[in-house]
């Protein structure tokens, strides 16, 4: 065994990032299963921008095994474009020597996914506490969590082993108990993994990491049980006292551990960490530290989502709490079987206002699975598509709002006035009518025909209420501007906000419910553009404003309905446009759509109409 | 020394019957109160879906026993102060059997304290059957189900004194209490459990809901067992037992209208009828 490190060891990239005034010129990669991204932001009149984008295939699988190969290629399509000399003769990023150098860069960054990312498997005594915090780390360090094994997990001893046993985790993070709290549990849960040895997914020789983050008192005993064979690190506990939850020690070893252990035992990462600047992230920690930034320094909350072909990923940021779920068997190609299965095809199909004969559509289905590459040829497919990711989407949150709560376990402060609305700990801290910016990336999001449908699925599946903008992330550059910000946050912000996201514009939703055609809202702008309307209930209607205007809208709801101020209270806020405009949106929280085939059908046409979503 | 004894000769001769005319509407209200709860099992066990409103108390269980669990703290259970032949306590030993199972299986320490030998005896019952259905046998142990005191104060002093020495981090009063209560609420309170208490004493309830974090109050206490079950005839009895009541509330608003109309009006058939409805029901 090596000795148990102290929280946060020594950081092993090779080289400290010049100081913020000195960069000009940023390179960064993301090395994607598939492919490696890169991109080039400069200094432009003053402003940070991101000028040019390469992509290349990734290389780290046989016959290359070698990822510095891709990051090579991506980077050599990013020097054709700008004529910037980046590449040297041994295939390494070049560095500038002095401002003036017209060839080279200031900082080059990585953040990586490739071979399955970082995946983990988390343990604690208690599954709604000490093992869910566990989790909330794992995942805010962008990792995959394989299993959570935990004393109250309803699975006998021998079933935990063999799980255990057949997972094959690239680390384990282990908590449990409160300093000064229980030992017995935490350390028994030890006795658990270290008999089981869990095969790690590098090499035989790899020494599989473990890292201890819960009681103190109980480190002794934890390091005496797994002995030599492991590579154990004990940080500060994530769950010091019930009501405190300190996730940050956890998720830097996490980090340190990913590159000390297995990007070193990856294909051609050495190599690759010794170019970067800064230490290479997890591809899902870097765009929570983007969103966590963005919500930071415009002072608002914010919600991400990213859906995958197997899985999709929710990021969440409010009131400051970051929250991180990925949602494994929901996607739009390996899992989309999944989604027709959990969501039911009824369901999907509500959002469908063509006529589609459903044994069709199971092939579809299925055909999409065993191809997942192939895209919609024609506008049946589609719809169908977006019906489908919209339920995926709609899944994906609601595992997010289950997850994202506040802590478990803490003690409540009552008064007499209680009597009758005790709530329960552990509410979702995700509120749709405190959201102010959700911004979508993926595939089906990103790369939907028209904004609109993009506009319209998100407000399907998330249904904000107030005000919310909405926007996607162009070229999925988010990760890169995540590892960015640990080096130059001004620059990523600027990056983020000009060049990154593409706003569609603002959702304007009241919360309520009420009959259709009784009048829901009135609204008026002024600024930019003037204009005013009511809406009655059920309806949709888009208001063209242009992505650099903002207007002042007042938005007056009727009695029973909401807006953030109470029902029926007047609000006025700044709203920005988009590429789709203002969406103004009576369809009530949450959205119904009729159950009779043809009036739903005809419902759905109107909103489209409205929106302009297929035309 | 001799008794005179008098015979009267025309002494009534008792003749048997069925009803008793005067109280007829006690035996429709009878009929109309077995029906509504008769209905609603069947209802129930049909699969029909009756939702309960959440009672957070009971919600909070996993979590109290979670709490203790973490920090290597004993669970308190109080099942009142009162015998078994008190339905609060009867009450209370349903949730003990809650309780008990999730301390099983989060193999947590329960402690309970008990007033009343026979309490004790139907607790260590209930705790074993919980360990029994958790698969936990092995980590019952009845010797932290025990007898204190019959005197109320003298179990109080017990108690306060065990919760500063062993410092439990859950605490639950389920059952019959009466001047205890705060004093065992803020005993609770000052080394920092999560507390939750249930009880029908209309005069504690104001203690328990300052000083718990969750308090079950009154009825919510007896549709527990229900709750925690999930059961069709538990659940089907407490829907009866609720359209019995809207039935009841209507009944007094009805009749209390009926009243003033005849009070106003000085309408002697609806006042002789109002009348009639309240000394047929037992009313002065």
């Amino acid at each position: 065994m090596t000795a148990p490190h102290a929280a946060s060891a020594t950081t092993p990239h090779a080289k400290t990032p010049p100081a913020p005034e000195r960069i000009q010129v940023i390179v960064a990669t993301d090395c994607g299963s598939t492919t490696t991204k890169a991109i080039l932001i400069e200094l432009v009149d003053g402003h940070y921008r991101q000028t040019q984008r390469g992509e290349a295939p990734t290389t780290v699988e046989a016959p290359f095994a070698d990822v510095t190969l891709g990051v090579t290629n991506s980077v050599t399509e990013l020097q054709e474009l700008s004529g910037r000399r980046l590449i040297a003769d041994d295939g390494t990023v070049i560095r500038r020597t002095s401002l003036s150098d017209p060839n080279g860069c200031d900082v080059y960054i990585s953040t990586s996914s490739a071979g399955g990312g970082l995946q983990m498997m988390v343990a604690g005594v208690v599954r709604q506490m000490t093992a869910e915090s566990a989790k909330r780390a794992a995942l805010g360090a962008g990792a995959i969590v394989m299993d959570t094994i935990a004393a109250n997990d309803h699975r006998k001893p021998h079933e935990q082993i063999q799980r255990i046993r057949e997972l094959r985790p690239d680390m384990v993070l282990l908590s449990g108990g409160t300093d000064g709290g229980d030992q017995k549990k935490v350390v028994e849960l030890a006795e658990l993994i270290a008999p089981a040895k869990p095969r790690p997914r590098f090499g035989g020789e790899y020494q599989l990491p473990v890292i201890f983050a819960g009681n103190k008192d109980a480190a002794p005993a934890v390091e005496r049980v797994f002995g030599a064979g492991f590579d154990l690190s004990i940080v500060p506990n994530l769950r010091p006292t019930l009501e405190q939850e300190n996730l940050g020690p956890a998720r830097d070893r996490i980090h340190d551990v990913f590159l000390e252990h297995v990007m070193a035992h990856a294909p051609g990462y050495d190599k690759l960490i010794s170019w970067a600047d800064a230490p290479i992230m997890p591809t899902p920690g870097a765009v929570g530290d983007i969103l966590q930034t963005i919500a930071k320094k415009r002072g608002i909350n914010a919600l991400g989502v990213d859906i995958g072909g197997a899985t999709t990923d929710v990021f969440s940021v409010f009131d400051g709490v970051f929250n991180r779920t990925v949602s494994a068997n929901l996607g739009m190609s390996y899992s989309i079987s999944n989604v027709c299965a959990e969501a039911t095809m009824p369901r999907i199909m509500r959002w469908v206002h063509l006529s589609m004969d459903e044994r069709e559509l199971r092939n579809r289905v299925k055909n999409k699975m065993i191809r997942p590459t192939t895209i919609p040829q024609t506008l049946e497919a589609l719809v169908f598509e977006q019906a489908v990711a919209r339920e995926a989407l709609r899944l994906s949150f609601e595992q997010h709002k289950a997850f994202a709560t506040t802590l478990k376990g803490v003690q409540q402060q009552r008064t007499v006035g209680d009597a009758f609305s005790q709530q329960a700990g552990g509410g979702t801290l995700v509120n749709a009518m405190k959201l102010d910016l959700l911004v979508a990336s993926g595939g089906v999001l990103s790369h939907a025909p028209r904004m609109e449908q993009t506009a319209l699925m998100l407000i399907d599946s998330f249904e904000p209420e107030g005000f919310t903008e909405l926007a996607k992330d162009s070229i999925f550059m988010m990760p890169h501007l995540g590892v960015l910000a640990s080096v130059h946050p001004d620059a990523a912000m600027e990056v983020f906000e000009k060049d990154c996201l593409i706003y569609l514009g603002t959702c304007v939703a009241p919360r309520g419910q009420g009959k259709a055609g009784k009048p829901c809202f009135a609204w008026e702008l002024r600024g930019a553009k003037a204009a005013r309307g009511t809406m009655a209930c059920g309806e949709m209607q888009l208001v063209p404003l242009a992505h650099d205007e903002q207007c002042e809208m007042t938005v007056t709801p009727e009695k029973g309905f909401d807006m953030g101020a109470g029902p029926g209270k007047p609000v006025t806020r700044t709203v920005r446009g988009g590429t789709v405009g203002l969406v103004l949106d009576a369809r009530g929280r949450a959205i119904e759509v009729p159950d009779a085939e043809a009036e739903r059908r005809a419902t759905i046409q109107k909103w489209l109409t409205a929106l302009h979503v297929y035309e | 020394m001799t008794f005179a004894v008098t015979i009267l000769a025309q002494d009534a001769a008792p003749a048997a019957g069925w009803f008793m005319p005067g109280k007829g509407i006690l035996a429709i209200t009878l009929v109309i109160v077995a029906a509504a709860v008769m209905l609603s099992i069947l209802w129930a066990r049909a699969g029909r879906p009756i939702r309960i409103r959440k009672i957070a108390g009971l919600d909070a269980v996993d979590e109290a026993v979670g709490r203790a669990t973490e920090m290597g703290r004993p669970v308190l259970f109080i099942p009142g102060i009162q015998d078994m032949d008190n339905i609060q306590t009867v009450a209370g030993i349903t949730i003990l059997g809650k309780v008990a199972k999730t301390a099983a299986e989060y193999d947590a320490e329960i402690e309970v304290p008990t007033t009343r030998s026979l309490v004790m005896t139907t607790a260590r019952e209930a705790v074993h059957a919980s360990y029994l259905s958790a698969g936990r046998t092995d980590s019952y142990n009845p010797d932290r189900i025990y007898y204190v005191s019959d005197e109320q104060f003298a179990f109080v002093a017990y108690t306060g004194g065990l919760m500063q020495r062993k410092r439990p981090a859950a605490c639950f009063y389920f059952g019959c209490f009466f001047a205890e209560s705060l004093i065992l609420a803020e005993n609770g309170n000052s080394i920092g459990a999560i507390q939750v208490a249930g009880t029908a004493e209309t005069t504690q309830l104001p203690f328990f809901v300052a000083s718990c974090d969750y308090t079950l109050i009154g009825e919510e206490f007896f549709a527990a067992s229900a709750y925690l079950s999930g059961e069709p005839d538990q659940l089907g009895t407490l829907l009866g037992q609720d359209l019995v009541k809207g039935l009841a509330w209507a009944a007094v608003l009805v009749a209390a209208l009926l009243a003033t109309v005849a009070a106003v009006t000085g309408h002697e058939g609806l006042a002789s009828f109002v009348n009639g409805a309240r000394a047929a029901l037992g009313g002065g």
